[in-house]
């Protein structure tokens, strides 16, 4: 007999039990919070039933306009993402490829990269005041410097072998960059800008709990003040099926691009 | 080109390498190793590990630059990689994101003495040639080894290159695999005609693949014997060779070159690990 491959170590995964347990586990996880909730083992004014949670949601989306935070966030996270990306690609790629920017760059980064970003948040509003700069501002000293550092990794872990064959094949620099440099490392890279937009969710809800009147962070902490935990409770909920929908898209994409792998 | 000038000349190639760390090291790998080629010779380097085998090769191949020497091919002076040069290394090169075909077709990418009717009908041909016809729509990391360096080869010959560097392309094969490999290189290359360079360290895939053994002392790299294997098999290279009384004599004659030169090796490591009872 086989033993069944879910407690086999490393066993191989099968998508139709994976995605069964899936679910069960979030079944779970919602009867046992339902239970505290219910049987007041927490008092409610702190964890509302579930279904509070969600009437909640509904509530805000239809009489307070929540969608247009929501796309407030969305656009935010956004603008700042793909300003990361823009820079950290060509950036990242000089780093590994070119001795002379690597050595000159890797240390600031390195640097800034352990300086506490909400410690930041006071210094990026002085700077750029509470409009949209600032929150720009936020999420890109948040996720620019981890960024270039994995991009920079991901160019050095193309082999050398692939650029040399590119040589004795006729390609130009360029060429090589742009047919064999960013073709080999495309799949760990569109890992690593998965990972990074989650940190913008991250960054995005700090931005906008200290310096916003739009935004979900904002809603979030509004509905703090008069303990409205229902309330507070569907902000972050929407944060969660927003970065989960993303980051599963992005997994269709990563599959479907990348079937070779 | 000039009738007197071979086709590849090395001459009086050197290589020190500037080894970086506690002190400035500098570590000679190859002296002053001269060697020509004519068109159309399939040259093996065999060689102690870590002689020197692959920096030589590279050096020809323009990957790395000589510290004293020339190197030659067909009249122009061997400046920096390209085209012309065609490379398979051990480690496989085909790239994963491209199918067998697709891989091929990359040999002829960049070449602009052809257009894209010809670059199509190069690939298929030479996907033809290395026998892997079925295998055209196979992403390369569902094909074998063995395959994957029938890939390479295709694809240096798509290139349309003059020579092919060959480092220990069947290093990492098993037995079977790679006797079946040399066999359909030598029948390839009986149509291509190409100059090869092939490392080896295997001394009969040496004697069965070379029209001249170039044997190389332990490092620094000096060639020790040169011996042009017509001389010794005549006749057609094909597998039932292996079987003859020449081969045998041959391979067991180059066996003991080598094995005096790994004993020179293993006596210089030796006396350089205990420097104080008598050094050098
Ligand atoms: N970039 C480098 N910097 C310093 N030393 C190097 C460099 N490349 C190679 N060497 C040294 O040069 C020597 C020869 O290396 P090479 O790879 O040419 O040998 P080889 O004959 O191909 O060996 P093998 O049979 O193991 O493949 C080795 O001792 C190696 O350590
Ligand atoms: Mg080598």
């Amino acid at each position: 007999m086989t033993r069944p491959s879910l407690f086999a170590y490393r066993g191989q995964s099968s998508g139709r039990s994976d995605l069964v347990l899936g679910i069960c586990a979030f079944i779970g996880f919602i009867g046992i919070w339902t239970l505290i909730s219910h049987f007041e083992v927490v008092p409610q004014r702190f964890l509302p039933l579930p279904w509070k949670v969600l009437s909640a949601l509904y509530y805000m989306l239809v009489e307070r306009n929540f969608s247009e935070d929501i796309w407030i966030s969305v656009a935010r996270v956004w603008s700042a993402f793909l300003l990361s990306v823009v820079m950290a690609i060509p950036i990242g790629m000089w780093m590994s490829n070119y001795r002379i920017v690597g050595t000159l760059i890797e240390p600031i980064v390195d640097f800034i990269r352990y300086l506490p970003v909400p410690a930041l948040v006071p210094l990026l509003i002085i700077w750029f005041g509470i409009g949209e700069a600032s929150k720009i501002a936020v999420l890109w000293m948040g996720t620019f410097f981890q960024l270039v550092l994995l991009i920079a990794d991901d160019t050095k872990r193309v082999p050398r072998e692939f650029i040399e064959i590119g040589y004795t094949l006729g390609a130009k620099p360029r060429q090589i960059t742009q047919d064999i440099v960013l073709r080999a490392m495309a799949p760990s890279m569109v890992d690593n800008l998965r990972i990074t937009l989650g940190w913008c969710w991250t960054w995005i809800i700090v931005a906008e709990i200290v310096a916003a009147n739009s935004g979900i962070g904002h809603v979030i902490w509004a509905a703090r003040r008069f303990v409205k935990t229902p309330e507070v409770m569907a902000g972050i909920l929407t944060v969660g099926i927003i970065g989960l929908a993303t980051d599963q898209a992005i997994r269709l994409l990563h599959r479907r691009y990348f079937r070779y792998l | 080109m000039n009738q007197e000038t071979p086709f590849l000349r090395v001459a009086g190639v050197s290589k020190i390498f500037e080894a970086e760390g506690h002190g400035h090291e500098r570590i000679q790998v190859i002296d002053h190793v001269s060697m020509d080629l004519t068109a159309g010779e399939f040259a093996v380097y065999l060689g102690p590990s870590g002689c020197g085998k692959t920096t030589l090769m590279r050096i020809v191949g323009g990957l790395e630059t000589a510290s004293g020497g020339d190197v030659v091919l067909a009249g122009r002076k061997v400046t920096g990689p390209d085209r012309q040069k065609g490379m398979v290394f051990q480690a496989y090169t085909s790239f994963p994101w491209l199918t067998v075909l697709e891989n091929i077709r990359f040999g002829t990418k960049y070449r602009n003495d052809i257009d894209t009717a010809q670059k199509d009908e190069i690939a298929r041909h030479y996907l033809d040639l290395v026998g892997l016809t079925e295998f055209a729509d196979f992403y390369v990391n569902r094909i074998s080894g063995g395959m994957r360096q029938r890939v390479a080869i295709a694809r240096t010959l798509a290139a349309g290159a003059d020579i092919l560097l060959m480092d220990e392309p069947f290093g990492a094969l098993d037995a079977q695999t790679r006797e079946f490999l040399q066999d359909q290189l030598l029948e390839i290359n009986r149509v291509e005609k190409k100059a090869v360079i092939f490392v080896t360290h295997d001394v009969e895939e040496a004697v069965f693949l070379a029209d001249r053994i170039f044997m190389f002392s332990a490092r620094p790299a000096t060639i020790i014997e040169v011996i042009k294997v017509a001389d010794h098999i005549p006749g057609e290279r094909h597998m039932d060779i292996k079987e003859t009384e020449a081969f045998f004599h041959l391979r067991n004659h180059v066996r003991d070159v080598m094995r005096d030169q790994a004993r020179a090796t293993e006596e210089k490591l030796e006396r350089a690990l205990r420097p104080e009872d008598g050094g050098e």
